[in-house]
């Protein structure tokens, strides 16, 4: 059972506001999406092929070098930086 | 109660393909922090990673260098943890699939160490601790490993470190790595028992975590077994746990015990799609092999008579041995040229690194020719070495400093002469000799070889002396 605490929990680990008056449809739906999972879980799927049903394989890349980013726009989304770096703050 | 030491070994080791596993950044050690990254190495949401080929090459490189089976169908996983070395929250592995079935490492007292996998992997990043936060680069992120997983077949340190050397060795050879445990290129986890002496069952295991020495591996396995040892003998139990080894303190510290152990929940990847091998492209890539440290030792101590010990350091290093089987090529006595490389040249490459780069003035084909000499008969072997130090200095051929005059040895006839002006010219060495002072003779050949100008047989020279003083 999906509650209400777990939609504020996974909000927040997620860092994401949900206004009080979103919880309970949220709620809802989440539960909806573990029913889902569920069924899927559920059908029989024992036999062969199954995790490669486009039938793809040896899809590669050849070992050549492409530019790589410059450092500004790899921090670009960093919510912290310093001295070049993804800063994580210690909680304590 | 005697114990016997049970270890296996985790090693990661880093290919040392151009870019990284899954994008086209470079792996390039070092540089300004987060700056061989892009969105797919740094794990933004909608990128899509895409397989490196020469990853899958190197890695059964790895696998055939190790006797292992290739396996023909390969998956990744995610390994899922939250942990700021890894921005996507899960490392791409291998898990359910592995490239890579079983194999061994031979060590020089004939035991074999089995190995139970080899898998490709992403590396994490780097985290900087300072001033109570941690600083990430990223540039490490997605740097292709393979990670080497052993059985609990190792019984000693001498062991453990044999395996660590010899996979380092091997490794090197066939390119896919400089293996630098020093620059982290090489790095070891280690699973430690003990077990009472002729027990069969295994004690409860610790692991040492991302030892990068191999100096420090010894201390800390010493460590780890005395503890072991000590806590079992006062009535203890040993707690399967992850330790951390202190190179300051030379002791080993808990990170986590078992019961807040890691639940990965690893799954298949999603984005990424199987891997085929074909046993063409296995024996294509076999074929690409050069001679491997361990068949070369065999083929210079079994055929060429080299002694074990000598073969060891002329296999140590690839460039070595190649430089000695150059050298060696359509000459009588490999011998003489293993003690070339192992003396003079050995005394000018001192430092390991010297070594592995073995980057000296003679070339192969130099030393080639000054043993052909040698061989022939045409200069003598004190001759030969007083060249070799010429050469090197100089980086000239063996011609250059030995004239016409020098070669054809010395006939019968004119070493007995040259014995017997020796003989008259020094009446005190004589004297001695008569005397029992052994060392006068060797005063007298001494004089023979400089009239000779190196060209006489000593061994020749010290009978005839004896012969006519005796």
């Amino acid at each position: 059972m999906v509650t209400r605490e777990d939609v504020e929990n996974i909000a927040l680990l997620s860092k994401l506001f949900v206004p009080e008056e979103e919880l309970d449809g949220l709620t809802k739906s989440m539960q909806e999406i573990i029913d889902f999972a569920d069924a899927i879980n559920n059908a029989p799927a024992d036999g062969e092929g199954f995790d490669n049903i486009n039938n793809l394989s040896n899809v590669y890349r050849e070992d050549e070098v492409v530019p790589s980013y410059d450092c500004k726009e790899i921090l670009c989304n960093a919510p912290e930086q310093a001295e070049d770096h993804f800063l994580v703050r210690n909680r304590e | 109660m005697k114990y016997e030491l049970v270890a296996g070994f985790e090693t990661h080791i880093e290919l040392s393909t151009k870019t990284k596993i899954f994008c086209g950044c470079t792996t390039q050690f070092g540089g300004e922090p987060n700056t061989h990254c892009c969105p797919v190495c740094i794990g933004l949401p909608g990128t899509l990673p895409k397989l490196n080929r020469e990853v899958v090459r190197y890695a059964i490189k790895a696998g055939l260098a190790v006797h292992g089976e290739i396996a023909e169908i390969a998956k990744m996983d995610r390994k899922n943890y939250c942990y700021p070395d890894l921005a996507k929250a899960y490392q791409i592995s291998q898990l359910y699939a592995p490239l890579i079935i079983g194999g061994y490492v031979e060590l020089s007292n004939g035991r074999k160490i089995r190995l139970h996998h080899i898998h490709i992997e992403e590396d994490a990043g780097k985290l900087i601790h300072k001033h109570g936060d941690t600083y990430v680069d990223y540039n490490r992120g997605g740097v292709p490993l393979i990670e080497i997983v052993s059985e609990p077949d190792i019984r000693s340190i001498d062991e453990a470190k044999e395996y660590v050397e010899r996979l380092q060795q091997v490794m090197r050879y066939i390119g896919v790595s400089d293996c630098k445990m020093q620059e982290g290129s090489m790095r070891c986890d280690v699973n430690i028992s003990v077990r009472p002496e002729g027990s069969e069952k295994l004690g409860t295991r610790t692991e040492i975590k991302n030892m990068n020495s191999i100096n420090n591996i010894a201390k800390a396995m010493e460590y780890e077994f005395e503890r072991q040892t000590d806590l079992i003998e006062s009535g203890g139990k040993v707690v399967q746990e992850t330790l951390r080894y202190d190179d300051a303190s030379g002791t080993t510290s808990s990170m986590r015990s078992k019961e807040d152990a890691h639940d990965y929940r690893y799954f298949r990847d999603p984005d990424l799609v199987t891997i085929n091998i074909s046993r063409e492209e296995v024996e294509e890539i076999r074929a690409s092999l050069p001679e491997l440290p361990a068949e070369k030792f065999k083929r210079y101590t079994e055929e060429l008579g080299i002694p074990e010990k000598d073969a060891q350091l002329l296999t140590k290093y690839r460039k070595i041995s190649e430089f000695f089987d150059e050298a060696c090529e359509g000459v009588k006595s490999a011998k003489s040229v293993s003690n070339f490389i192992i003396g003079q040249i050995f005394r000018r490459t001192e430092t390991e690194a010297d070594k592995e780069q073995f980057d000296v003035a003679v070339k192969p084909k130099q030393l080639n020719e000054l043993v052909k000499l040698l061989d022939s008969g045409k200069i003598r072997n004190n001759l030969a070495k007083s060249t070799l130090e010429k050469m090197l200095d100089s980086g000239k051929g063996a011609l250059d400093f030995i004239s016409e005059a020098d070669m054809g040895g010395v006939d019968d006839n004119a070493l007995l002469e040259l014995c017997k002006a020796a003989v008259e010219s020094n009446p005190k060495a004589v004297e001695d000799f008569k005397n029992g002072k052994e060392k006068a003779l060797k005063a007298l050949v001494g004089n023979v070889m400089k009239n000779s100008r190196g060209k006489a047989d000593a061994v020749a020279a010290e009978a005839k002396i004896k012969e006519l003083i005796g």
